[in-house]
């Protein structure tokens, strides 16, 4: 299947190291609009596709060799001011970045990528010749002027002995019959492929049209390839600071000096000793134990952390790209992209993210007139932000733009018949934001092709809350909105909070606890035939963990967890608490009783299982009929 | 003369990739013994440590380019006499010149498979073997 079978790790380092290359060449793209001139920029991105070029040769990539090579040639003009960088240019290159990010697609599920579309390529070389043919083809084929870079300090003449100096270090010497460069002929076929790959391909097809076959095939075949690039987009394998796996090893080491104490001491032990010192002994062995696993666990831990900057660095080219579509000047200004999150789940925002930058950019700010015409300035700030509030990471996307209106929501939602009138009315700013988290709605009564991959803001928030994150929208007309994502350190670790039904304890993700309260059976309200307790002012209902679980009961519940999930505030019912502990949660892969998210052990060996409430109340309302009165708070 | 496979390679280039691909040819070919260098200032600064009998260097880098590595070798009496292989991707005649002007002692082109490598090495340990 592969193109490149035994190759595959060279090919995956190759991809990871040029995809940052690539990141890094379209931020600088970004800046060098404001400051066309600045020849370290032009230097950093010519070296760029320069290097990326050179690893793409070693895969025999010959489609992405011609592509940076052109790109690169283009820098090479621009940097020596043989070239001025225009706008058309500018979306040239632009162009350019975007055909080699499609071969790295392609290279990534193991194929040769396809030609750049024959566009693209003609751009380049558009822009490149202006009046010369192209730059390689002249240095390998015509005799070189005389090189004014290499001042010849012998020589008198000028020309440097060129046979002798070529002998010296090639190896060769230079074959009469060929003009220019022969060096070995490896060499010579890849500087032919770079310079005239092009001509070659249609040469191979035998068409005489260079492009035209190949140019028709295209679309579709990138189409479907990017579709599978996606779907194989997960990477498998980690970048890991050397010294952070010299901690791992060097802990694990230290633990298992420990464990042949231990061994020793329970030989003793076993032996009948069990003097003070022997006892003292022990315990050193256990806390040090102790110490040790947990700083095992956070070693390893860390290995897994990754700073989100990598995720940070596409987006400023996703947000000008938009925003020039849009006909709007926006700027995405990063902050802490040194803030350190789990691998998984930088993988798992980079898709979210993506989405709410798009909507900052495409609904939150406004059109350059309508700026004007409110007296802000021309250009548009977008901020993402990211950094680490005790054990929390928080990502801010916050746009300067016109804000969000909660009565126009709240319109929206009705109309949409997403929400009934009444239910519109009990809403206040904070829920009626909420709102557009809501499956189906969108502000925008047209579609726009900008606002994404079919992915709405539900599905924002769903696949932040599967991460166990949570999103929070914070907005004032005018001046423009906030939205404040949260999430825990890693995924391993879930803080819970056990609570019992007799003697049987329960864990809850301590993320969805808002608050534990005593339930006095005196102030539950019935409401439609349902439990309901109201608290500072807000009716919530009563469900009882029992009932939830079907275990049959006749005494009612003591004591309430004030719960949050996605949809819907309640108030659970429970019998007592155990307190609360960090789980390591074990999942229950082959065999998972539904509304069971994992199981973890307790302290005392006991086995606890975690729930997973979603679930178990999406079977609670269905079966239950109770589906009505939980909908009535749906919101809250 | 045969290469000794002991000697001690310092592969210089800023791409990792690159340098693993060195590395790995350099295996493929019994060469073993190998380091590698970021840029030309860090692979200057290893190489004055001592210890190194061979330069593999990129030569376009950030901070330092593998030319002025090359030259920086050439103009300092305790390193000026070690073998410095160029790898660029291109076979311009004038990075030749340029390359052969500042004493590189062979210059090879990307993409290479581990023949011309070898190639290229002996021909380089022939000339040192008689010097």
């Amino acid at each position: 299947m592969s193109d490149f079978s035994g190759m595959e790790d060279l090919l995956q380092d190759f991809l990871q190291e040029a995809h940052d290359l690539l990141s890094d060449v379209d931020n600088k793209l970004v800046d060098l609009e404001k400051t066309p001139d600045d020849k370290g920029l032009l230097n950093d991105i010519f070296r760029g596709f320069h290097t990326v070029k050179g690893g793409a040769g070693f895969l025999n990539a010959t489609e992405l060799v011609t592509l940076c090579h052109l790109t690169e040639n283009l820098f090479d003009r621009l940097r020596n001011g043989e070239l001025e960088l225009t706008a058309e240019l500018m979306d040239v290159i632009m162009d350019a970045t975007k055909g080699v990010r499609e071969m790295f697609g392609e290279l990534g599920q193991g194929v040769q990528p396809q030609p750049a579309a024959a566009h693209v390529i003609a751009a380049l070389q558009g822009a490149l010749s202006g009046e010369a043919p192209a730059p390689v083809a002249a240095a390998v084929v015509e005799p070189p002027p005389a090189p004014s870079a290499s001042a010849d300090t012998s020589a008198a003449a000028g020309e440097p002995d060129w046979a002798s100096l070529q002998a010296a270090i090639t190896g060769e010497p230079v074959k009469p019959a060929a003009e220019g460069v022969v060096i070995t002929r490896a060499e010579t076929a890849a500087a032919k492929q770079a310079a005239a790959a092009p001509v070659a391909a249609a040469a191979k097809d035998g068409a005489p049209s260079p492009f035209g076959r190949r140019a028709s095939d295209r679309p579709a075949a990138t189409a479907s390839s990017s579709r599978r690039a996606e779907e194989r987009g997960r990477e498998n394998t980690i970048r890991v600071d050397t010294s952070r796996l010299d901690q791992v090893l060097n802990l694990s080491g230290e633990i298992g000096l420990t464990k042949n104490r231990l061994t020793s001491l329970r030989a003793d032990i076993l032996a009948g000793k069990s003097d003070p010192e022997t006892l003292h002994a022990l315990d050193q062995a256990v806390s040090q134990l102790d110490l040790l696993v947990s700083d095992l666990q956070n070693s390893v831990m860390k290995t897994r952390m990754q700073p989100i900057g990598r995720l940070f660095q596409k987006y400023p080219r996703i947000a000008r790209d938009l925003a020039r579509q849009l006909g709007k000047d926006v700027e995405l200004v990063l902050a802490g992209e040194e803030t350190e999150v789990d691998k998984t789940m930088i993988e798992d925002l980079a898709d979210p993210l993506i989405h709410l930058i798009r909507n900052a950019v495409d609904h939150g700010v406004e059109m350059p007139d309508e700026r004007a015409a409110a007296g802000k300035p021309a250009k548009s700030l977008v901020r993402l932000e990211a950094r680490q509030e005790g054990d929390h990471i928080v990502l801010i996307i916050a746009d300067d733009g016109k804000g969000m209106s909660a009565e126009r929501i709240r319109a929206k939602a009705v109309d949409k018949g997403l929400i009934s009138e009444e239910e519109a009315n009990t809403l206040d700013e904070r829920q009626s934001l909420n709102l557009i988290f809501l499956p189906g709605f969108s502000t925008k009564t047209q579609i726009s092709d900008v606002s994404g991959r079919g992915v709405g803001m539900d599905v924002v928030k769903t696949n932040i809350q599967k991460l166990n994150g949570s999103v929070e929208i914070r907005s004032e007309p005018g001046k423009g909105s906030v939205f404040l994502i949260s999430l825990p350190l890693t995924l391993a670790i879930l803080p819970v909070l056990l609570v019992l039904l007799g003697d049987q304890p329960f864990a809850l993700p301590l993320s969805l606890v808002r608050e534990i309260l005593p339930i006095d059976q005196q102030r539950v309200q019935e409401v439609g035939g349902k439990e309901t307790l109201v608290v500072r002012g807000e009716v919530l209902p009563v469900i009882s963990l029992a009932k939830l679980l079907g275990w049959p009961r006749d005494r009612a519940p003591e004591y309430g967890v004030f719960m949050q999930t996605a949809e819907r505030s309640f108030i659970l019912g429970v019998d007592s608490f155990a307190g609360r502990d960090d789980a390591v949660i074990k999942s229950l892969e082959d065999f998972r009783p539904k509304g069971v998210a994992g199981v973890t052990t307790l302290s005392n060996g006991q086995i606890v299982l975690i729930l997973d409430m979603k679930e178990l109340l999406t079977d609670y309302s269905q079966h239950n009929d109770g589906g009505l009165a939980i909908r009535n708070f749906e919101f809250s | 003369m045969a290469a000794d496979p002991k000697t001690r390679f310092l592969v210089v280039d800023d791409f990792s990739t690159m340098r693993r691909i060195v590395r790995n040819l350099l295996k493929e070919l019994g060469f073993t013994n190998v380091d590698e260098a970021e840029d030309g200032a860090i692979a200057l600064q290893k190489l004055q440590n001592g210890g190194f009998e061979f330069v593999v260097t990129d030569w376009n880098m950030p901070n330092m380019d593998g030319l002025t590595l090359l030259q920086t070798i050439r103009a300092t009496p305790t390193l000026k006499h070690l073998p410095v292989l160029m790898i660029t991707a291109e076979a311009k005649k004038e990075n030749i010149i340029a390359a052969a002007q500042a004493g590189a002692s062979g210059y090879i082109v990307k993409p290479f498979t581990a023949g011309t490598l070898s190639e290229k090495l002996n021909k380089i340990f022939e000339k040192y073997g008689q010097a």
